[in-house]
């Protein structure tokens, strides 16, 4: 199947919050590459798994997140 | 013995500590959950009947945090 880079927002607020995004999305199989963006708040993952996987696992961190789309 | 210490790494501030709290206390058996950031710790207290340490310190390692048990 092919990857999509999807992006998301996490509602991030410091680097226990990013590190913890890390981990979640570093221990999920079939992601492939993600970048996490503190600042802005957001987090990209390319993977060829479903959005809705992805928002279920940045979920387990508790913080609140929202799908925001595909990028190409 | 219903009382479990879990060590927890990777806490940076008090909304790490909060989001923890929030979280596993509302998994079954949890009864009271106590997070503290100095001590890089959580005492929980649970229901043994509904649930184990094991299963608590997996709860906060799926959270992104690194959990062990203490012995
Ligand atoms: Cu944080
Ligand atoms: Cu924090």
């Amino acid at each position: 199947m092919a990857t999509q880079t999807h992006e998301f927002t996490v509602e991030m607020t410091c680097e226990g919050c990013s590190g913890a995004v890390n981990r979640v999305l570093g221990k999920k199989e079939g992601v492939e590459k993600f970048d996490v963006d503190l600042p802005g708040k957001k987090v990209f993952v390319t993977t060829s798994l479903t959005s809705d996987e992805i928002l279920e696992t940045l979920k387990k961190t508790g913080k609140a997140t929202n799908y925001v789309g595909t990028k190409n | 013995q219903n009382k479990v210490k879990i060590k927890v790494e990777g806490m940076t501030c008090n909304s790490c500590v909060e989001s923890i709290e929030k979280m596993m206390s509302s998994v079954e058996g949890v009864k009271t959950i106590k997070v503290s950031l100095e001590n890089k710790e959580a005492v929980i207290d649970f229901d043994p009947q509904q649930t184990d340490p094991t299963l608590l310190k997996d709860g906060i390692d799926n959270m992104g945090f690194d959990a062990s048990l203490e012995n």
